[in-house]
């Protein structure tokens, strides 16, 4: 047991041994963690990992001896051999800020709005390492540069809203390290940042750790990012742990079903040649931190190894030997089959289609331009410009990949395409037709033929009427049907979803997210469409939903031969169902074409950037070099040359770039295969194949 | 943030565009004749028609409104209808006499209030919390006319140590005999005490669940310097312009105060306007009455956005 | 539960019908234990019961006509008498019963502030939502209108609108409901902005629905804890109004009593008769408290879904 391994190595930095928190709420008892038990040592970090509402955040909050009152913890939690469920208030403040330090989630919260950001970490030297004043903001610049934030000197005279969300979590790493704890815990702190922000961020991680010599705790739900920055890994499942490894040991060998089953729910890495493959998936959903614990796996209900032991004895965490455990009767048994073999998926024929719709030189633009004093002075700001003039074309039957950083227009583009923002100009052609832009002038078969599921499952159903109403309404306005026909087909559609028709009747709030998202499919799929846009539509998922829904998408367009848009910012998950992909960036196209082509050398050097910035589940993947800096530019600026010539890491010398708008050239695989840089092909492919991207 | 006080300054104009016009409608069109309703059952056909040369009412709406709107521009508000004298004179003295009122119970009420609102608001459900919300709560339900002849009857009737009403023999201001403003200011202080603890407290508790505020705690460093640099400047934002929503609830709380004590100010002469169809006076003492109002929120919304970076750096 | 037939009804059954009573009736119930919950709940919820029943058969109940100059056996007046077992809360000067007063005051207080209320509810929903849902320059103006009426201290508006037409009932209630209005406009145009900008919405305009189904039916049913919570907080400040009126001498004209006026006629005798003001005082707070704290329940129960499990 994991317990006992140290003993003769001196004390580790944590042990968390049988750690049990519940919450007590109006809504209910909330057993956030079961059965928790994991050590970290000085020098290491430790990542943890689990779907949402598996208890990864209560576990960070609880080392930190954070928990609100009416809380019941049980079990211990022992910081240098110091029990921190039994500190005062004092004590943990003591340890606060000193010994053991946080970073969040959300960085933009997580600094006070009304305050500079350099005081704010003044004022935590200046109380524990008692500097004066001077000395303090000192040691605040010395901690910008040692986090590589730009202009140290001046930056802490910033207010947060006044830093992007990558600069803003740096200051909070910085905070952080001020007093350079021995404990830094890390909650989630590249969600809901870019990609290529959070190449940045795990770089700046992996970079501590080799110069701090604290123990780090790295709690999240990407096994990407998990797999480039731990040394070791916990796996949490419905507020237990399950499974404790070496990073190789754990994504080479998993030793619990659930761990082979998450890796392979992550669709393939972007860099491995044809890997179209059927993803597995987990079936059902986490055990409700709701339910008392059974006498029983609580993974067992979705195991595929599950045996009637499973379903009557509590399994007690087994040694799988090398500092290896796992939480499973069966863990010598635990192969990557046990999920199914991944089936290739069917290249399908990848000839010329006949394209579904096109879009011409679409643009839009929000706001109109102002002046400096509102209605005298100069005209000062112009409007967003969220597509320029933005070329492309879905193919029959095939999927379209839209990906980009926030703020480069895949949104608009999708919501573009569906008519809910009309556009300022150009074209959408839908089978040989034009079609008006806005949703309220196009004829019912239009509105009928392109549909849209939406990227948050709990909202895209009405939280007022049960979920056959969204169903059968698109059945009444699109197909005709009468009520008992509608209602008959309703059933079929939730069939073919994977739910049960008798959820027709429950109202949204009591289907999980992934049931919701499920629901809004049988509803885009109603009117036998011929294209879904789909925006961003399993981003809030969980893995293991993620990869269930991923899969119907797929089956549906293999029997029905429905096209898709698909906007992502996870460019596996694009990669995995895209057959042709367009990347955007601040309005503009960079590069388009066969998906193949698109993620191959030679790409776009933008293109080139998000590879190199994706996370990859394997440890053992190359470390990739190309970074970008800055953020997005907001679209209200305009280009004279390149639009991205602002962060392009392949940008030439001489003032092209600058000046000159980049020509289009077509790449040597495929005719549809469009670039916009002013690079020659040849040259970008050398530049690619000597770096390290592909 | 120089177009956001430009844009701000637009809409007060707007603001009491609307405010005037209002005005002007629901006094001078919408009840028809208004020299009828005027001189009520005692009107002769010459009497009106005298009425209606003096009001102008010959001339159609739109030309009296601008006049109307001018004069109160050059400072020429009219005349008084029951009492002839010149209406700025009348207000003078009153606006003095209710802004000693208003001031008291400002100076006294509004730093009470905050106060009590972040002791309740930083340990919630606390017994101190409890007692508080429901003082606060007692509080905002007592109509001013309740609180006042409670007042009254405890502190006037009872034990005799203030004079039961306001009323000021001539030649009188309120600095000559100060106990008088006591009892009215205290009636006026309750309500707005009330809310402004309330709303202080509730947006102290918001502001003590953010995330910022769990990262300064998790800084370790003292709970004082937690609330004073991390709570306070965040939960004191929406108090301003929960204070500037108060000024429109004080100043009906100032109408009905004035009267249950028979103080002189613009209150007490506002019900006599109305009373006594007093029209031309009426129209001066809402406009006055609600222009304060107007621009009291005027001054919230600009020093709410000086006091957020937010919207002070951008 | 009784989940089947309740929403999607098109056709009237009995049994769909006796299904939608049932879920509603649940439903209620449900939502009732949970008010019950808050102290503020448990507390609010009798005194507004107790001045319910007051309202429904305060006059019927009442000792005495409320009109009734009641004699001693002598034959004088029983003037300013205190409190005793004849009059449980004295007389005033004429010998009336102020019990039998106070019980038959609230049913105009609460008719004028209800129904003002209800009215000021219904417009400012149409104002606030139809300003959100259409956008552009409507909502500008609109607005803009509804900032310039809210620049009136509620009172103030009251006052005017009053003298402007005479204290008539009707007007009253038409001066509750102009005060009511822009607040509840603004409150249900910021919620109905959020809602609008929801994907389901978006999904309904996708699927071609009209404007007014999109309102009505989508929007709509999730405005109305909104609304309800709008309609008790609105309706204790209206109350607060009408009484004020009432003790400016602009309410409700006599004979039938108005607590505001009898507080404002009471208080020539507050030395030596004070229950004459304080019962009427004690009952137009009580009714504000009451309403105000089943108010302060409800918010607090809406925060605080059923419990999950056991």
């Amino acid at each position: 047991m994991t317990e006992d391994v140290n003993l003769n190595g001196g004390q580790p930095l944590v042990e968390m041994s049988h750690l049990a928190v519940t919450f007590y709420t109006p809504r209910g008892t909330v057993r956030a963690i079961r059965d928790a038990s994991l050590r970290i040592e000085r020098g290491e970090v430790v990542g943890l990992v689990g779907e949402s509402g598996c208890g990864k955040s209560t576990a960070a909050l609880a080392l930190m001896g954070y928990l609100p009152g009416t809380t019941k913890v049980e079990g211990s939690l022992l910081f240098e051999g110091q029990e921190i469920n039994e500190m005062s208030p004092a004590e943990l403040r003591k340890l606060w800020g000193k010994r053991i330090a946080m970073v969040y989630q959300d960085p933009a919260t997580a600094l006070n709005p009304t305050m500079r950001v350099g005081p704010q970490i003044d004022e935590l030297l200046q109380h524990h390492l008692q500097l004066s004043k001077s000395e303090a903001q000192q040691k605040t610049i010395e901690l910008f540069t040692s986090v590589k934030l730009a202009d140290p000197d001046t930056i802490g005279n910033r207010y947060p809203h006044q830093m992007s969300g990558g600069q803003q979590q740096r200051a909070v790493i910085a905070m952080a390290l001020a007093c350079e704890p021995d404990l830094l815990i890390m909650d989630e702190p590249t969600t809901g940042l870019d990609v290529t922000t959070e190449a940045t961020i795990l770089d700046l991680v992996v970079d501590l750790k080799d110069r701090f010599k604290a123990g780090i705790l790295y709690v999240s739900h990407n096994l990407g990012v998990i797999a480039r920055v731990a040394d070791r890994v916990v796996v949490m499942y419905a507020g237990q742990t399950i499974e404790e490894a070496p990073v190789r040991d754990l994504f080479k060998a998993p030793r619990h079903p659930y761990t082979a089953g998450l890796l392979s729910c992550v669709p393939a890495p972007v860099s491995t040649e044809n890997s179209a493959v059927q993803l597995s998936s987990i079936p059902g959903s986490v055990f409700p931190a709701s339910l008392p614990t059974e006498e029983a796996c609580l993974f067992a209900p979705r195991c595929p190894m599950a045996q009637e032991r499973c379903r009557t004895e509590v399994p007690a965490v087994f040694d799988a030997g090398g500092d290896h455990s796992a939480r499973c009767f069966f863990w010598g048994d635990v192969r990557p089959g046990i999920w199914g073999t991944d089936e290739l998926r069917q290249e399908g024929e990848r000839g010329e289609v006949e394209p579904v719709l096109t879009a011409t030189s679409l643009r839009k633009r929000y706001g109109h331009w102002e002046r400096k004093y509102l209605f005298f002075g100069p005209w000062v700001r112009p409007p967003v410009r969220a597509l320029t003039g933005v070329d492309f074309a879905v193919g029959s039957g095939r999927t379209l990949g839209i990906v980009g950083e926030s703020g480069s227009g895949k949104t608009t583009a999708a919501r573009v395409v569906v008519g809910l923002v009309p556009s300022d100009g150009g074209q959408l052609t839908l089978q040989d037709e034009e079609m008006p832009s806005a949703v309220q002038d196009r004829s019912r078969s239009q509105r009928a033929a392109v549909r849209m599921v939406f990227q948050n499952p709990k909202a895209s159903l009405n939280p007022k009427l049960p979920i056959r109403h969204a169903i059968l309404r698109a059945l009444r306005k699109f197909a005709g049907l009468n009520r008992r026909e509608s209602l008959e087909r309703a059933r079929e559609l939730m069939e073919a979803v994977g739910l049960g028709p008798e959820l027709l009747d429950r109202p949204p709030t009591e289907l999980s997210g992934g049931q919701q998202q499920r629901v809004a499919l049988a509803g885009a799929f109603a009117a036998n469409p011929e294209l879904v846009v789909l925006d961003e539509a399993v981003s809030a998922l969980d893995v293991s939903v993620q990869a269930q829904v991923l899969n119907l998408l797929d089956r549906h367009q293999d029997e029905t031969g429905t096209s898709h848009i698909f906007i992502s910012h996870d460019l596996g998950v694009v990669r995995y169902v895209s057959d042709d992909i367009l990347v955007l960036y601040a309005g503009h196209v960079a590069e388009s074409g066969p998906a193949e082509s698109v993620l191959n050398s030679p790409s776009h050097p933008y293109t080139e950037a998000l590879l190199s910035a994706a996370p990859v589940p394997d440890p053992d993947a190359p470390p990739t070099h190309i970074r970008l800096p800055g953020a997005v530019p907001t679209m209200r600026e305009r280009f004279q040359g390149c639009f991205f010539a602002g962060r392009c890491p392949r940008k030439l010398d001489g003032d092209i770039c600058d000046t000159t708008p980049p020509p289009v050239r077509t790449g040597p695989r495929s005719s549809k295969h469009v670039i916009h840089c002013h690079i020659p092909l040849e040259e970008l492919t050398a530049l690619q194949r000597n770096g390290t991207s592909t | 943030m120089l177009r956001y006080i430009i844009r701000r300054l637009g809409l007060i104009i707007v603001t009491l565009a609307v405010i005037s016009l209002a005005i002007f409608a629901i006094v001078e069109i919408l009840p028809g004749d208004v020299a009828k309703m005027m001189l009520k059952q005692n009107a002769t056909e010459e009497s009106l028609d005298r009425l209606r040369e003096q009001l102008g009412l010959y001339r159609p709406w739109y030309e009296r409104y601008f006049d109307w709107v001018w004069g109160v521009l050059r400072g020429d508000w009219g005349t008084s209808y029951v009492t002839g004298i010149p209406i700025s004179e009348i207000l003078g003295r009153r606006v003095v006499h209710s802004l000693a009122l208003a001031l008291f119970a400002l100076v006294f009420g509004i730093p009470l209030a905050v106060l009590a609102g972040i002791w309740a608001g930083i340990r919630p459900d606390r017994l101190a919390d409890r007692i508080m919300s429901m003082v606060g709560m007692v509080g905002i339900s007592m109509p001013e006319f309740v609180t006042g002849v409670i007042f009254m009857l405890v502190l006037a009737s009872k034990f005799e140590l203030l004079p039961p009403t306001s009323m000021m023999l001539p030649g009188e201001t309120p600095w000559t005999r100060p106990q008088i403003l006591v009892l009215p200011a205290l009636t006026l202080t309750v309500v707005l005490f009330a809310y402004i603890m309330r709303m202080t407290r509730a947006s102290v508790i918001e502001v003590m669940q953010s995330a910022y505020v769990r990262t300064a705690t998790l800084k370790g460093i003292p709970m004082h310097q937690v609330v004073r640099r991390h709570v306070l400047p965040n939960a004191m934002l929406p108090t301003i312009t929960i204070i500037a929503a108060n000024m429109g609830y004080m100043l009906g709380g100032l109408i009905i105060v004035e009267n249950v004590f028979a103080y002189p100010g613009l209150g007490q002469m506002l019900l006599f306007s109305i009373q006594q169809r007093d029209f031309p006076l009426l129209e001066s003492l809402v406009l006055l009455i609600a222009g304060t109002y107007a621009i009291s929120n005027l001054l919230a919304d600009l020093s709410y956005a000086a006091l957020d970076p937010r919207i002070r750096v951008s | 539960m009784a989940t089947e037939g309740y929403i999607a009804g098109s056709g009237f059954s009995p049994r769909r019908v006796g299904a939608a009573l049932t879920h509603t009736w649940h439903k209620g119930l449900g939502a009732l234990r949970l008010v019950l919950r808050t102290t503020s709940g448990r507390i609010g919820l009798p005194i507004v019961l107790v001045h319910a029943v007051i309202f429904v058969a305060g006059s019927w109940l009442a000792p005495y006509s409320f009109t009734s100059f009641n004699l001693a056996e002598d034959g004088t007046l029983e003037q300013l008498v205190g409190p005793s077992r004849h009059f449980l809360l004295g007389t005033d000067q004429f010998g009336r019963d102020i019990l039998s007063r106070v019980m038959s005051g609230s049913t105009s207080l609460i008719a004028v502030a209800g129904s003002g209320t209800l009215l000021g509810i219904a417009m400012g929903s149409i104002v606030g939502m139809g300003s959100a849902y259409m956008g552009k320059w409507v909502d500008e103006v609109v607005m803009r209108i509804m900032d310039g009426l809210m620049s009136f201290p509620s009172l103030l508006m009251a006052l005017l609108v009053i003298s402007a037409l005479g204290p008539n009932v009707l007007y009253i209630v038409a001066t509750v409901a102009i005060v009511t209005t822009p607040g509840v406009a603004r409150v249900m145009r910021s919620a109905t902005l959020t809602l609008k900008e929801q994907e389901f919405v978006q999904s309904a305009r996708l699927r071609g629905e009209s404007a007014p189904y999109i309102i009505f039916r989508e929007i709509l049913p999730n405005t109305l804890p909104v609304m309800g919570v709008e309609l008790t907080v609105r309706l204790s400040y209206s109350i607060l109004i009408v009484a004020s009126l009432g003790f400016l001498g602009l309410g409700v004209q006599p004979p039938s009593p108005d607590w505001g006026l009898m507080i404002s006629q009471g208080r020539q005798f507050l030395s030596s008769a004070p229950w004459v003001a304080l019962a009427p005082a004690g009952a137009v707070a009580s009714l504000i408290v009451g309403v105000n704290l089943l108010t302060d329940g409800i918010r607090q129960a809406s925060n605080m879904p059923r419990e999950v499990a056991p």
